[in-house]
């Protein structure tokens, strides 16, 4: 396989993750996001990451990024090699204006001042932000704020890019021209790790694909089968939420008919909430 | 990060958050002297109108501890909350977690200057000259900051371990304002083992009377003190320093879990 031969930018063994909640919600307290996952991400590729909502997909990339630490395991980065992770958000300080804001990030991603403020003028261009460029992050809408994330995440160059969730946002304009923008930056020598719940997005963007589901890797391989495999599970666990919430409101309705005190007891919660509603209404329209 | 970075990043960082602070309120930069200025204001009302403080230049007194002590009370407890405060960017970026409490530190100092530069013109307007003591305010000043960033770094680390502590933090400073002669001269207690005792125990105690015993009474600070102080300060510092380089990934998970 050719994988071999590549390089490996960043190596994640056995790699756990776990944190004290400090409420007794999980296991005693501790809250198990990633358990025992292994991953090589090789120079040049574009991984994706699937899963649902919650399994540990940005901590992955946390990892990576060297944000935190592993509880066990070990991530190995190639000597030499930055990782920096792109998110929606960013962190803005919602008093600064949207321009300083780009700058701080920037900056805090290792751009000189001179450099930081040389990729201004694109980014407001890009984000077509216009006046709103110089005002307080706070009064902008959502898909302000994502617009001005998005290219400010663009403007970076580091030898792995981590992409969290990125191209989920903006109008169906923007979304066009930032899936333009990400594809010619993940096309090349770029080294991607790509995390989304969107499946399309996935099964076109990346060579090969992981995918999570409760801290565990899943599936892994080929993006198209992969994918494939997990929309099949996602809409498998629909169709069986559904029909479990079918079962339930049988079993409902027969015990219903069969239990006249159920039915006296129902007729009664009605009658109170539509005399609560009735004098709500005649409230507000006084 | 390369020193340099690190450094014009505080500088930034602070900067920046001086001009949103300006821009939130609608006097603006104005509020740099009107603050000091209140709190003059509100001296004058309750210790000179009301009380009738008999003390000569009880109102110089008064501001001199206190503005100093507000630059002390204001840093530390704004940067305790500095880490936790920035979950957004400790969540995205690997960065060295000093550089919250160092910008909001920072911000402290450009803003002290303003109230430095108001609380010498109030000193030479009420008579006070500008004599060669008061180049000790220089060592002075420097161990004020030295004792306000290691003070900074372990509130800001406790808050990362356990929000509570930012509750402690509060009542600690309100502690220190009463114990630390704001109110009242650590040199008039009627048994000097007394005032000795304070001035060895609380660090910021001395450091007050120091501005006093310069600016008020044009007398040279006792060095080795303040130099002991200094060094004691300095070191916990550069120990948060490597402690929080150290425990970078664990701050930031504290951060962000907790």
């Amino acid at each position: 396989m050719s994988d071999n031969k590549k390089r490996v930018m960043i190596e994640l063994d056995n790699v756990s993750l776990s944190y004290h909640s400090g409420k007794k919600t999980f296991d005693h307290g501790t809250h198990h996001v990633l358990n025992q996952v292994s991953l090589k991400l090789y120079e040049g590729e574009t991984l994706g990451i699937i899963g649902r909502n919650g399994v540990g997909k940005t901590t992955l990339l946390q990892l990576m990024a060297g944000i935190l630490a592993p509880t066990l395991g070990e991530v190995r980065v190639h000597p030499g090699k930055s990782a920096s992770l792109l998110t929606l958000g960013l962190g803005f300080k919602p008093d600064l204006s949207g321009r300083d804001n780009a700058l701080l990030a920037a900056m805090l991603q290792g751009a000189t001042r001179k450099r930081a403020e040389s990729f201004l003028d694109d980014i407001a261009e890009f984000s077509e932000l216009g006046d709103s460029f110089n005002e307080p992050v706070k009064k902008y809408s959502s898909g302000m704020r994502s617009r001005l994330a998005f290219t400010t995440a663009l403007m970076t160059h580091v030898d792995v890019l981590l992409i969290d969730e990125v191209l989920s946002v903006g109008d169906a304009d923007f979304r066009g021209k930032a899936q333009v923008a990400m594809t010619n930056r993940v096309q090349g020598e770029q080294t991607v790790v790509f995390v989304s719940h969107m499946a399309d997005q996935v099964k076109q963007m990346c060579n090969r694909v992981i995918w999570l589901d409760k801290g565990r890797i899943a599936a892994e391989g080929d993006s198209a089968e992969v994918v494939d495999a997990y929309t099949q599970h996602v809409t498998q666990a629909r169709v069986d939420g559904t029909l479990q919430q079918t079962a339930l409101q049988q079993q409902f309705e027969a015990k219903l008919q069969a239990d006249p005190k159920l039915q006296a007891a129902v007729k009664q919660q009605i009658e109170a909430k539509l005399k609560a509603d009735a004098q709500q209404q005649a409230d507000t329209k006084q | 990060m390369p020193f340099s970075q690190y450094f014009r990043l505080i500088d930034v960082m602070a900067r920046m958050a001086l001009r949103a602070d300006a821009t939130r309120f609608f006097l603006g930069y104005i509020w740099w002297v009107l603050e000091p200025l209140l709190w003059v204001a509100v001296f004058y009302v309750v210790f000179v109108l009301i009380l009738a403080m008999q003390k000569p230049d009880f109102l110089v007194f008064l501001m001199t501890g206190k503005l100093v002590f507000v630059w002390f009370s204001k840093s530390v407890t704004q940067a305790s909350n500095s880490i936790v405060g920035s979950k957004g960017l400790v969540g995205k970026i690997n960065v060295p977690k000093t550089l919250f409490p160092m910008a909001v530190v920072q911000e402290g100092l450009y803003r002290q200057i303003a109230v430095f530069a108001l609380l010498f013109s109030f000193l030479l307007s009420a008579g006070y000259a500008v004599t060669s003591t008061w180049w000790y305010l220089v060592p002075v000043i420097l161990v004020t900051y030295v004792v306000i960033v290691a003070c900074a770094f372990v509130g800001a680390c406790l808050v990362c371990l356990a929000r509570d502590f930012i509750q402690l933090i509060s009542l600690g400073m309100l502690f220190l304002m009463f114990t630390s002669g704001i109110f009242w001269d650590v040199r008039s207690l009627s048994d000097p083992h007394k005032t000795e005792m304070v001035m060895a125990m609380n660090p910021l105690a001395f450091i007050v009377d120091c501005y006093r015993q310069i600016m008020m009474h044009n007398t040279p600070p006792d060095m080795l003190h303040l130099l002991t102080i200094g060094a004691g300060f300095g070191a916990l510092l550069c120990a948060m320093v490597l402690v929080m380089r150290h425990k970078s990934q664990y701050l930031a998970l504290r951060a962000l879990t907790a």
